[in-house]
């Protein structure tokens, strides 16, 4: 037996095992258990290759499946558990097949594989870059993700790591021989977690690039009464307005803050009924200072009244009999002015 | 109608016959098979029938040397296989004869 004749046979056994691929296990070790000598058997039978006399490896294998396919009399094979996943996966290659020769001519190609063959070695690259950038991320915890695979922020170890990779990639490439069992196994689900990776990847990358300050301007907010939680209005003599409504251009209601008091002293939360601004009267920004022992009731603790009320704002401090100071709230340049109210003229009640 | 489709149903008693008389190795069954006119059978079918048949235990197996070549694995009938090949011979036989009988009415008729 000459050693070509070995590799003939090393070569036409792992034709059959692949293509045996579906069977179950056990079957498929029952028959592939003696297969090496019967082959060596044959070849050293006559003249001719292996394919010659036995034609191709998928024929024999499919022959061998039918001949394990038929039982007749004697115990039958555990069935086939994942029969429907072998149906579908055969139905799925067989349009992939047909798309390969459908899509091929228009790529200039015969067959659309043959014009991917020639993308693999790119594909090797690809594959090195998002190795090395997956190890980046597992081992760098900065949070702060670039385009190179930086570990600690050093660009150096980053250009060492990609290169190792890639280097690594392309020699795993190269060394294209038919892999079975595990190590099989392993380079298909490490690529489709690369595949994963780099789609996820992109997906950042592309938000970074589109949106580059989005986590610098989060705080940024561009409603400027976002913060208003009531509203005052003063009419034209500068007395406080209540039960104001507000509308806009087109006579929709312009809705600001919220019905809720906090009772300053308390911390109390309530409900305010009123219709109108404002909603909590005792938090009128330039009233007078809280009310002293000697001026028991004073306005703003008393339920504003409609907004027809004639009388007085309850919160304008003017009638307050012994009103001493004006209001401490107040950017106040001329403390003189009676009312507390240095912008305003005097109250005038109608 | 084809061979290839009758003989699947045959083939695990066209090797049991094959060893009757003599033991053989894989090829050499293959080569008995076709020169008593089963041209179609290829070896792909022999060699797994041989490993079924030898699972199913009616088989015996041994090594035999060969000086110019590989060692040959050699299958025989043993006490099982005997009985397999006479009870599947006879239902064989009950077969054939129906549909002889039903073809030669087919013809007369």
């Amino acid at each position: 037996m000459n050693p070509t004749g070995q590799d003939e046979i090393t070569a036409y056994l792992e034709g059959v095992r692949e293509a045996l691929a579906g069977l179950p296990e056990a079957t498929c070790q029952e028959l592939l258990e003696d297969l090496p000598e019967h082959l060596a058997e044959v070849r050293a039978e006559g003249e001719g290759t292996l394919i010659d006399r036995l034609g191709t490896p998928q024929a024999y294998a499919a022959e061998l499946r039918a001949t394990a396919g038929f039982v007749g009399g004697f115990p039958d094979p555990p069935p086939d558990r994942w029969a429907p996943f072998h149906q579908a996966r055969t139905d799925v290659l067989r349009l992939l097949g047909r798309a390969d020769v459908r899509i091929g001519p228009v790529l200039g190609y015969p067959k659309a594989s043959d014009f991917l063959v020639l993308l693999r070695p790119a594909w090797w690259l690809l594959r090195g870059y998002l190795a090395a950038m997956a190890i980046a991320y597992l081992f760098d915890g900065s949070g702060h993700r670039g385009l190179l695979p930086r570990i600690g922020g050093s660009d150096l170890l980053a250009l060492i790591l990609l290169a190792g990779c890639v280097v690594l990639s392309i020699t795993l490439g190269r060394r294209s021989t038919v892999r079975v069992g595990w190590p099989k196994l392993a380079l298909w689900s490490g690529s489709a977690f690369l595949v994963i990776f780099a789609m996820a990847g992109f997906v950042y990358a592309d938000d970074s690039v589109r949106d580059p300050g989005y986590s610098g301007v989060s705080s940024y907010d561009a409603n400027p009464y976002s913060n208003v939680s009531d509203v005052f209005v003063y009419d034209s003599s500068g007395k406080l307005v209540v039960g104001a409504r507000l509308f806009d251009q087109d006579g929709n209601p312009i809705q600001l803050g919220s019905a809720y008091c906090q009772n300053p002293e308390t911390g109390e939360t309530t409900h305010s009924f009123r219709m109108g601004y404002p909603f909590c009267l005792e938090r009128e920004p330039f009233a007078s200072p809280a009310p002293s022992p000697s001026s028991p009731t004073p306005g703003p603790s008393k339920p504003a009244p409609g907004p027809s009320d004639p009388a007085p704002g309850p919160s304008d401090p003017a009638p307050g009999p012994s009103d001493p100071a004006p209001g401490p709230s107040i950017p106040a340049p001329s403390p003189s002015v009676h009312s507390g109210r240095p912008s305003l003229p005097s109250p005038s009640g109608p | 109608m084809d061979t290839t489709q009758l003989l699947k149903g045959v083939l695990d008693l066209a090797v049991l016959a094959a060893l009757r008389d003599e033991d053989g190795y894989g090829y050499d069954i293959l080569r008995r098979l076709r020169s008593a006119g089963l041209e179609e059978v290829g070896d792909a079918s022999v060699y797994g029938t041989l490993r079924r048949l030898f699972n199913a235990g009616f088989l015996t197996t041994y090594v035999v040397p060969s000086d110019e070549g590989p060692h040959r694995k050699y299958y025989g009938l043993n006490a099982a296989g005997r009985a397999e090949l006479q009870r599947s011979g006879k239902i064989w036989h009950g077969f054939a004869s129906i549909m002889n009988d039903l073809l030669r009415e087919r013809e007369m008729a």
